[in-house]
């Protein structure tokens, strides 16, 4: 498989990232120690590893959620991140869908906090909802929706406020094969429509590779990327073609 | 009747019979002139006792009408409870957003919550005479605590996920608190409030009894000072149809309004 080694614009630029959790006796060590990587704007990055190898770490210091040693960080717009900004929205496994708020309510919700919210608050809401396919779903509560339309919520309420780069920790776990499928194809949709940098963390081999412009996968203690692969295309998107077969081969035989 | 018809009429028509039996049987010693009911008047006794004074209770310039003493009572208690429900979600606000606020509250807060509201009593008097204010601040004194403390629960367990999530989409921390925290604590306080209602209600109905001249409470003590069984009788009555008539509406307005859960 080939490895991409052409250049593009960064969105993020992880120099000597060292992460530390705070414990009772001292700082705990995470797998991220002195991590170098490159994360290319106005593509979808899927970071795969097993259980522990610190990619929610990652995406959360991606996000300014977590902040690493200041032996070196996280780079963003070439300055290191020192905490959460606007620009840069995250969508959690759990989704945490306001409950007393209809679907509008949700997605409408970080606009309010908008110096530059669009005049037509109405408008941008419905618009976006049409986009996610929750027209008609507007004025239901998150408890009356499915798993499937309560993340498509959660990611229209991250998009409307049009930020630079959607960090997506695990979205989909909780939702069956055929709503899985669904889903990535309306990632594909609003990233085509956006441009919008995503980073998406995921155990699922199938959903890293048809999903990803760029699939990464960490590992080892102290971690590092073990593959760093292109994604592109649509073979990359046909379960059954060579190319999608040699990719999840060499995950695989890396990952387990 | 449906079985969901039927289950959702069974507390009601149960709870009417089991009510009525008692009253049955409560006439019935009254018919028979069982000595127990010298102390306890039937029903039959003390409605037509107040039905005959055209509800209205006492003598003389100090009589009221029993809507009077309703209002009068329930001005107290809602006030009170009002005051404190935005006192304790004030005092929740100032604890959660500042340590150094925290430090300064919580010891009052856990020092005074164990003091019953009877206790205020002499010193509310002293300080704001036999009025309304006495009476609010009792009420006042009988939830603040517990519904402060309460309060901080609520905000202890709305999950730290809603705070990041609203952070990371632009909202301040002011802003956080009052379209994230406010809404999920809510419901929560609201039923703490329904349920320290029973506690004010028996705070402003002692405060009644001990110092002011009208209210319900007052009803009851009117009827010790002049002998009169009936009038106890009928005042007990008042205040537990009263109590539960609000807890019920209470109950309505938090599954109706305040519904969601986090």
């Amino acid at each position: 498989m080939e490895v991409v080694s052409e250049s593009h614009e960064s969105v993020f630029r992880l120099d000597n990232l060292t992460v530390n959790f705070p414990g009772q006796s001292g700082p705990v060590p995470s797998p991220l120690q002195g991590l170098n990587l490159d994360i290319r704007a106005n593509e979808i990055t899927t970071i795969l590893g097993a259980s522990g190898c610190g990619k929610s770490t990652l995406l959360r210091t991606l996000g300014g959620f977590v902040l690493p040693e200041d032996t070196g960080g996280v780079l963003y717009k070439k300055q290191f991140l020192t905490g959460p900004t606007t620009d840069i929205v995250m969508i959690f496994q759990e989704n945490n869908l306001y409950p007393w708020l209809t679907v509008k309510g949700n997605v409408g919700f970080g606009l309010r906090f908008r110096k530059n919210a669009p005049k037509d608050l109405n408008k941008s809401v419905a618009d976006m909802l049409s986009n996610v396919g929750l027209a008609d779903a507007a004025r239901a509560y998150p408890h009356q929706l499915s798993g499937g339309m309560r993340q498509r919520t959660a990611i229209a309420r991250a998009l409307i406020t049009r930020p630079q780069v959607l960090l997506l920790d695990e979205p989909f776990s909780a939702l069956d094969i055929s709503l899985k499928r669904r889903m990535h194809s309306l990632i594909h949709k609003l990233q085509d429509e956006t441009d919008i940098s995503m980073v998406m963390v995921t155990h699922d081999v199938e959903e890293a590779i048809t999903v990803g412009d760029r699939v990464l996968v960490l590992g080892g203690n102290p971690a590092g990327v073990l593959v760093d692969a292109d994604a592109r295309g649509p073979e990359m998107r046909d379960r059954y073609s060579k190319e999608y077969l040699n990719l999840q081969k060499e995950i695989e035989e890396v990952i387990f | 009747m449906s079985t969901a018809a039927w289950d959702k009429a069974a507390p009601w028509v149960v709870g009417g019979i089991s009510v009525a039996c008692v009253i049955a049987a409560w006439e019935i010693a009254g018919v028979a002139e069982l000595p127990v009911t010298t102390v306890l008047p039937p029903p039959s006794q003390f409605m037509a006792m107040v039905i005959e004074s055209d509800f209205r209770i006492g003598l003389g310039s100090q009589s009221a009408t029993l809507w009077e003493s309703l209002t009068a009572t329930f001005g107290r208690v809602f006030g009170g409870m009002l005051l404190a429900f935005v006192a304790a979600i004030i005092t929740g606000a100032a604890i959660s957003l500042s340590r150094f606020t925290t430090w300064c509250i919580s010891p009052f807060l856990y020092l005074l919550a164990p003091i019953a509201p009877i206790a205020w009593i002499p010193t509310a008097i002293v300080v704001f005479g036999i009025n309304n204010a006495t009476a609010i601040f009792i009420v006042f004194m009988g939830v603040y605590f517990i519904l402060t403390i309460g309060t901080l629960a609520e905000i202890r367990r709305v999950p730290a996920e809603y705070g990041t999530v609203a952070g990371n989409l632009g909202a301040s921390r002011w802003q956080q608190w009052l379209f994230v925290v406010m809404p999920a604590i809510l419901p929560g306080v609201f039923t703490l409030l329904r349920t320290n209602f029973i506690a004010a209600w028996m705070a402003v109905l002692v405060a009644e009894m001990v110092g002011l001249r009208d209210g319900l409470g007052a009803i009851i003590m009117m009827g010790r000072n002049l002998f009169n069984n009936e009038l106890i009788m009928f005042g007990m009555l008042v205040i537990g149809v009263s109590g539960f008539i609000v807890d019920r509406s209470l109950a309505l307005i938090g599954n109706r309004v305040l519904w969601w859960r986090v």
